[in-house]
């Protein structure tokens, strides 16, 4: 029986180790392979004082490596802390500090961002996967060193209960938090995935999802559990749909995994008609609504494929899952998002936590072996994630509190009608827009500041802000915005910033930021007016 | 059209933004630099300010890596 993340690579080694596990930019590594590297890699960090409960960071951009990276981390009985590569350095110093991270795994073109890190107070005991020495007080090793390491698994005493990875988010209250994962909880997703769309060992599923991101763990785990292969997707495919669906046909993907976004920019500008992509048999999407008018577009174009609306938030994995029919109704009504898996639990509750009645909107909690063990060091936050259903006297069943808005259909699973809170998606990440107004607040010339959603074009939404400033400054877009980009990953940078002199307010004196919203749409409307070509 | 390139990707793509002078021969794809939404945009402005038809079987990384790939494949799009 499987218990750890890292024994499924173990098994798909033992069966087959000369079978694909995974591949990027041409690059190819076995199953064999893969597990001999993980097991050195994780010699070298137990060498270096790693111990179960330790948390190991990755700051690396999509390479074989990072896999090696995050199994290795693992099987030295560590959680491994995926860091976006792409964030502000400060931010990324923020996630180490707070997740107490000594040790970094991490390639040379991230070196400067180390160092930087450095500089900023943050204290490391260990980098692996540079060539040059970073800093004096750390110890530094490259890939080479690694390869020099023992190939047998190393003994760490991990059971399924502790922690295999954290994976940071939006925090409403100005920092990201991190939610940890154990093994069973990966594992169990991984297992119900991999069941759900009947993965087997002739697939190669993509990897289009950053580590960072929740979505990556279907790739991995759910792929390892097939002894399947994982194909990364390169960050410069993701931007190029042209070029994502060359690589789709040129690499023979069966099982795509991404956002609503990606799949419609794919539809829009991949040049489907020009490719082969006939062995993809199953789309699978989540993170935020699908519009229906593409979804039925995507359908059309790749006629063999299967689709699937899988739902969940970080904190659960996957809890619900919509398989879209064959022909989905004309109709611009919201995609549902399902039912639960077999093993999950859903309760739909109301603001006192007493169930709504059949049919009415009320907050979603799951019960579910996929679900997180807790935030990283924010009672706080566990203390409002959980609701706790009293059984057999003095124990309690735990459901995580999701924050999603539902309503049961009449013939079961749900539809998502929104959140509870400031919680938005934006071209499927996960943003609190009170985390963006904390941002916009630490900037000493800002009085007040006010985020907000706007729908985008792309099926989604992008991120606008307004602010008033402190006199007499004079606030300047261009300078605000410098200052977020320092503080936020760009995706949650807002697009625009208005300076203005006072906010709309509510009868309560709060700021109306509906009002600020629909000024904004209604600008991007005029916006899109004046720039139309004459009839 | 290579300094066109240059302008609009520095202060339409970049807006706000750029840390440095984008260089010709700079991976405009690596390092969270341009996003996907900018290089659709890119496309468009190519095709009204070149007068060049680029169809999206061509919008991909061999032609559009840089500033200097994109100038190599609009002048063989212009000569064709």
């Amino acid at each position: 029986m499987l218990y750890l993340l890292s024994q499924t690579i173990d098994q798909a080694a033992t069966r087959h180790p000369d079978a694909e596990a995974v591949c990027c930019a041409g690059q190819r590594m076995s199953y064999g392979e893969l597990v001999m590297r993980a097991n050195q890699l994780a010699h070298l960090l137990r060498e270096q004082g790693v111990r179960r409960g330790d948390r190991v960071g990755l700051l690396m951009n999509k390479r074989l490596e990072a896999v090696v990276a995050l199994y290795g981390i693992m099987k030295a009985g560590a959680a491994y802390v995926p860091l976006d590569p792409n964030a502000p350095v400060a931010r990324i110093a923020f996630i180490v500090q707070d997740g107490g991270i000594r040790h970094l795994l991490t390639e040379n073109a991230k070196a400067k961002a180390v160092q930087e890190m450095l500089n900023m107070g943050v204290s490391l005991h260990s980098v692996v996967g540079v060539d040059s020495q970073v800093e004096p007080r750390v110890a530094c090793f490259s890939w080479d060193d690694v390869v020099a390491a023992p190939h047998h698994e190393p003994v760490v005493g991990v059971i399924e209960q502790d922690l295999a990875y954290i994976l940071y988010t939006s925090g409403s209250t100005g920092v990201p938090k991190g939610v940890m994962h154990t093994h069973r909880s990966a594992l169990s997703w991984a297992e119900i995935a991999a069941q759900t769309y009947g993965l087997h060992a002739n697939d190669r599923v993509s990897n289009h999802a950053p580590f960072h991101f929740d979505l990556s763990t279907l790739d991995l785990f759910s792929t390892a559990v097939a002894g399947a292969t994982m194909v990364i997707i390169p960050e410069m495919y993701t931007k190029l749909p042209a070029s994502l669906s060359k690589l789709i046909e040129d690499e023979q993907m069966t099982v795509l995994y991404t956002v609503p976004f990606a799949l419609i920019q794919l539809l829009l500008h991949g040049a489907l008609d020009k490719r082969d992509l006939h062995r993809v048999r199953w789309v699978l999407f989540g993170g935020e609504p699908f519009p229906p008018k593409h979804l039925r577009a995507l359908m059309a174009a790749l006629p063999a494929a299967r689709f699937c609306n899988v739902y969940g938030p970080t904190e659960v994995n996957g809890c619900t899952y919509y398989m879209i029919p064959a022909s989905l109704p004309e109709t611009d009504e919201p995609l549902p998002i399902g039912g639960t898996y077999g093993n999950a639990e859903a309760l739909v509750v109301d603001a006192h936590d007493a169930p709504v009645a059949p049919g009415d909107v009320g907050e979603l909690l799951i019960r579910s072996p996929t679900m997180m063990r807790g935030y990283w060091q924010r009672p706080d936050l566990d203390a409002k994630a959980f609701y706790h259903r009293p059984v057999f006297g003095h124990h309690v069943d735990v459901f995580h509190r999701t924050g999603d808005l539902v309503r049961e259909r009449p013939e079961g699973g749900f539809d998502f009608l929104g959140r509870k809170d400031r919680q938005i998606k934006t071209r499927g990440y996960r943003v609190e827009l009170d985390e963006v107004e904390a941002a916009l607040l630490q900037h000493d010339d800002v009085e007040a500041a006010a985020v907000y959603g706007v729908p985008d074009e792309h099926g989604s939404q992008h991120i606008e802000a307004a602010v008033i400033g402190r006199p007499p400054a004079l606030l300047e877009e261009t300078v605000l915005v410098q200052h977020a980009k320092k503080l936020l990953p760009s995706y949650a940078v807002p697009e625009r910033i208005k300076i203005l002199d006072t906010f709309p307010r509510t009868s309560t004196g709060k700021i109306d930021r509906l009002a600020l919203r629909a000024k904004a749409l209604e600008g991007k409307d005029q916006h899109e007016e004046a720039n139309k070509p004459p009839a | 059209m290579k300094s066109q390139l240059r302008q609009y990707i520095q202060e339409t793509l970049l807006e706000n933004g750029a840390p440095h002078a984008v260089q010709d021969d700079e991976n405009l794809l690596g390092s969270g630099l341009v996003d996907s939404v900018g290089m659709m945009s890119l496309v468009l402005f190519i095709e009204e300010t070149f007068g060049v038809a680029v169809p999206p079987e061509d919008v991909t990384i061999e032609h559009f890596l840089s500033i200097d790939t994109i100038a190599t494949y609009l002048e063989a799009r212009v000569a064709a």
